[in-house]
């Protein structure tokens, strides 16, 4: 059920995906894209841009390699500027991703239960 | 470190934290209402690791798009980081049409997009500094009386927390804060820069319709800003209406001589147009004044290009025009 829903989502997710590859093809090649031109405006410093395929196809590796659907990755990429790439490149591994609290207390919870009971700490004496 | 140790200073400064922050009615902006409270935000409780899908649908459902957080695990969910990335978040918002407006790192700015009705997608740190629990919540009110934020948060529908107690989770989580815009809506309280940046990501996102009506609500609430024209000049000319996109870039010059992006744009489309003469000249402007910028490399691309073509008879199709100098 579960698997037959995300399959679903995934064949959407793709027809989408080529779709929105079709019609995001820029009217004209040679047209600088307003959030080239404020980060130009706002940094001043050629040496500070950097490759923005090099960054995609960089982010492009690592979504994969956490787990993203391939089919799933274009879509999320077409999604960011070319700044906003730079700064997931650099960040990916380290940025807080928020998850589901309450399960990671719970496991918090058990692996102190779990040093309690063998001895290895001891926060929950009874006094 | 001992073990011990460790647990000893994660309960210190755990304790340390909550004396930090004021109570809610000493930091509230005094046009502020006492309490405010959202009260028809949707609510999707959370599934294992979801919060971040569940909070942005609560946002998106609540700006009007018909979404719900099992169709945007593809679009935010990280498996490997068990979670999901505020950079994702505004991505998956672009993708379904709508601005996402991150907001600057004061509570003000939270206080005030609540008042102009819209929900407030947060991160918080519920674990300490050293061990951190990232976590999603949407803030949809505050009682000042009581001190009170009032969250839709992982499978509580209606969390009430004490005001310090959100603050300093918000704070440990580094103080990112975001809401949806519906097109054309500008947010409470926007510079133009930072509007025009968000309208940028849309279009760099080829959400083309809502791009064009966030640079039409600059241009009317900002008039002389040159981005905005050139923004409003690219979709256009994405969508192919090169009368209109001349005019914006026309625009976007007169208020900025030295606008290189602007007459690269202008550069291409009058090539496309057939008006070689004129595109020529544009774009050995725009290539001078890109010089020693970021834009250098891709406006030289165009000035080759418009170089090689302008051997070809000139065909002016926009020969109703002045071009400025």
């Amino acid at each position: 059920m579960v698997i037959e829903g995300f399959r679903r989502s995934c064949v959407a997710l793709l027809s989408v995906s080529v779709i929105a590859l079709g019609v995001q093809q820029p009217a004209l090649a040679g047209v600088v894209g307003t959030a080239d031109a404020v980060a130009a405006t706002r940094t001043g410093d050629p040496r500070a841009t950097v490759d923005a395929t090099l960054a995609r196809a960089d982010v492009r590796a690592k979504l994969v390699e956490f787990g993203v659907d391939p089919l799933a990755v274009e879509g999320r990429l077409a999604a960011l500027s070319d700044q906003e790439i730079a700064s997931l490149a650099d960040r990916i591994e380290s940025a807080p991703a928020g998850g589901d609290a309450l399960a990671i207390i719970g496991i918090v919870f058990l692996v102190l239960i779990i040093l309690e009971v063998v001895g290895v700490i001891d926060i929950f004496k009874k006094t | 470190m001992t073990r011990r140790g460790l647990a000893g200073a994660a309960l210190a400064s755990l304790l340390a934290g909550c004396a930090a922050s004021p109570p809610l009615k000493d930091g509230l902006p005094e046009s502020a209402p006492p309490a405010i409270e959202l009260a028809e935000t949707p609510f999707f409780p959370q599934e294992d690791f979801q919060c971040g899908p569940a909070a942005l649908a609560t946002l998106l459902v609540a700006s009007g798009v018909d979404v719900n957080p099992d169709a945007l695990v593809p679009e935010v969910y990280l498996p490997g980081r068990a979670g999901s990335l505020s950079l994702e978040l505004v991505g998956a918002t672009r993708r379904h049409g709508r601005l996402p407006w991150v907001l600057d790192t004061t509570a003000d700015e939270m206080v005030e997009e609540l008042e102009a009705g819209r929900p407030v997608l947060l991160l918080q740190n519920r674990g300490v500094p050293q061990i951190p629990i990232w976590h999603y919540a949407v803030l949809v009110g505050y009682d000042a009386e009581r001190n009170l934020a009032i969250l839709r948060s992982g499978d509580t529908e209606r969390l009430e927390m004490k005001w310090q107690r959100f603050a300093r989770a918000w704070h440990q989580g580094g103080r990112f804060a975001m809401t949806v815009l519906k097109p054309g809506e500008i947010p409470a309280h926007a510079g133009p820069a930072r509007f025009i940046e968000a309208a940028a990501g849309l279009e760099a996102a080829g959400q083309r319709q809502s791009a064009r009506a966030a640079y039409e609500s600059a241009i009317s609430r900002w008039p002389g800003e040159p981005h905005a024209w050139l923004g409003l000049g690219n979709v256009a000319l994405a969508d192919g209406d090169r009368a209109a996109a001349a005019d914006a870039y026309l625009r976007a010059i007169l208020l900025a001589p030295d606008h290189a992006a602007a007459r690269n744009n202008l550069a291409e489309l009058l090539l496309d147009a057939g008006c070689l003469d004129e595109s020529r000249r544009q774009v050995e402007r725009a290539s001078a004044l890109a010089e020693g910028t970021s834009l250098a490399p891709a406006i030289a691309d165009s000035r080759a290009r418009i170089r090689a073509t302008a051997e070809a008879v000139s065909n002016c199709q926009l020969g109703d025009r002045t071009w400025p100098d």
